[in-house]
């Protein structure tokens, strides 16, 4: 081998052992940093205002930005398992007021507001502040008074707020007729499980990004095991009325000739009796943790 | 009129000959490019963020180009001496501030259809077939190259009367001063006398008003931009740098150049 290939080869072998090293240097600062808790969280200028005079004319670029960040830090969050979400409001207020006709920040600005942790970070008033700074910038856009109405429906559990923007949201020309009906029947049954599953569906059916579908089709099957659960119940309480005590399993339930076969939920497994002879999640299912964390929202 | 075709003429050629030129348009489409990038790491926005970050970088790199090159319209002419040359033959010197200032505008605009021609390629990489609403895009770009001719005709104005480099400090200054200049119409209840209220009125109305050629927050969202707002932007354009050059001929008439 030439001195002048040896050389050569010497360099490309130093670099790559340089580039190895950078590398593998990097990874251990990352861990240490993520050890740290070190986020690049800060945001020097939180006033909406001054950010838009000083965006000049690129405000709806800023605004872009902005909600680029909210949404990195909103998932970075998710991601890390942190409920801190302090900066989500400041980010979606300036990402709101730099570009008042970026439709996506409010929709799903509101949803990361409104959600309860660990989904979202549980200021649903946050949330319905958001959303009317939407209306009054985009007075033509009806789906949002559909937001504000699932905020007030789901997290806020105000069935009359509720129904009055589905109601509000039913006046505008271009809003489907089922908002109407929606405003009604929030206002007769209040936070019925049938409402919910309807409230979900329609998000679900009418959702183009796919997050936002995950979210609801979620939802919708956490419903459908609500309403599974209250009708076991109903049939474990006529059991008992007939027989004078209460089934701890539901295939006696099944033998007993009220129930047709065992039922499970919308994941396949099987619901279980608890001690108390209540329907509940089997163990297993994915979904037990949420609804149980729901439940104990309930409960308070 | 023959005299300013040729001016601009050569102008435009010198121009096209200037390497920066490309780098500053090839560095707007990456942007361009770059947009798609960012509009995958959002949620809902991927062609809201191209519109914007496209018709942003056509923006900022035209202002580079109107202002450092409008700028040395005239100062590389005194500094190379060619001015001189030029001046003795019968041309006169209004005639080579508007062969200088047409020159520029037809390189803009050149620049402007290239930057443009990018940013509906990166439009249709995201979603084809494109549709109606996003010819809007063009009204954005036409109210940018006004804007463009306008930084042109102050950069001319000031590089006569002064060195390149307050030259292009006053012309950025207008600029920014130009974009908040509907808000001094509006400062209410910070304790100013009505004579001075007064006066921050009539300059608010002075200063060239750049936000007239600001349509992005529509065009971004896909909504149209009416007619009259186009031909009223057009108008005041012209208007405007009608004066500034009419401002800028005379003081160049007057300038001693020996």
């Amino acid at each position: 081998m030439s001195k002048r290939a040896s050389y050569g080869l010497l360099l490309g072998a130093s670099l790559l052992a340089g580039f190895v090293g950078v590398w593998k240097l990097q990874e251990k600062v990352d861990a240490e940093r993520t050890a740290l808790r070190l986020e690049a969280d800060e945001l020097t200028l939180r006033s909406p205002g001054v950010m838009k005079k000083l965006s000049l004319e690129y405000a709806p670029l800023m605004g872009a930005i902005y909600w680029t960040r909210a949404v990195q830090y909103y998932g970075q969050k998710h991601h890390l398992g942190d409920q801190n979400l302090e900066l989500l409001w400041p980010l979606l207020d300036i990402s709101s007021t730099l570009d008042p006709n970026l439709i996506v920040a409010y929709r799903f600005g509101a949803t990361f507001l409104s959600d309860a942790p660990p989904r979202g970070a549980g200021e649903p008033e946050k949330a319905v502040e958001l959303l009317e700074r939407g209306i009054k910038a985009n007075p033509e856009f009806w789906r949002f008074y559909q937001d504000l109405g699932d905020v007030y429906y789901f997290d806020e559990k105000n069935y009359l707020k509720a129904s009055q923007a589905f109601e509000e949201g039913s006046r505008n020309p271009a809003a489907l007729p089922w908002m109407k009906t929606m405003a009604a029947k929030i206002a007769a049954e209040g936070g019925s499980l049938e409402t919910s599953y309807a409230l979900w569906l329609d998000v679900y059916q009418t959702s183009t990004n796919k997050d936002m579908r995950k979210n609801a089709e979620d939802h919708l099957r956490l419903v459908q095991a609500e309403m599974d659960i209250r009708e076991i119940n109903k049939t474990a309480d006529a059991y008992e009325k007939g027989t004078k005590h209460r089934a701890s399993r539901i295939s006696e339930l099944v033998q007993a000739g009220l129930l047709s076969g065992q039922p499970r939920d919308p994941d396949g497994f099987a619901y279980v009796l608890n001690d108390h002879g209540v329907a509940e999640l089997n163990p297993k299912s994915p979904l037990r943790e949420e609804w149980l964390r729901e439940n104990k929202k309930l409960m308070k | 009129m023959r005299n300013i075709q040729t001016v601009a003429a050569n102008t435009f050629r010198e121009a096209v000959r200037d390497r920066v030129l490309y780098n500053l348009v090839f560095f707007a489409l990456l942007m361009m490019g770059a947009a798609i990038l960012v509009g995958q790491i959002s949620i809902g926005i991927e062609e809201d963020v191209i519109v914007s970050l496209g018709l942003s970088a056509i923006s900022v790199i035209g202002i580079f180009i109107a202002m450092f090159l409008g700028v040395a319209l005239v100062s590389r002419e005194m500094d190379k001496r060619t001015l001189y040359a030029l001046l003795a033959k019968p041309v006169k010197r209004w005639e080579f501030l508007l062969g200088k200032f047409f020159g520029l505008v037809m390189t803009l605009t050149v620049n402007t259809a290239a930057m443009a021609t990018g940013l509906y390629m990166a439009l249709w990489t995201v979603k084809h077939p494109l549709l109606k609403s996003d010819a809007f895009i063009l009204a954005a770009v036409y109210l940018i190259l006004l804007k463009l001719a306008l930084i042109v005709a102050l950069a001319l104005l000031f590089s006569c009367f002064t060195t390149p480099f307050l030259a292009i400090l006053f012309t950025a200054g207008i600029y920014v001063a130009g974009l908040f200049a509907a808000d001094l119409r509006i400062i209410h209840g910070v304790g100013l006398d009505p004579g001075t209220l007064r006066l921050m009125r009539a300059i608010s109305y002075l200063l060239p008003n750049f936000q007239n050629f600001n349509v992005m927050g529509a065009v971004v969202h896909g909504r149209g931009v009416p007619a009259a707002i186009i031909w009223h932007a057009t108008l005041y354009a012209i208007v405007y740098i009608a004066i500034v050059l009419t401002g800028a001929a005379v003081v160049f008439s007057r300038r001693n150049l020996k």
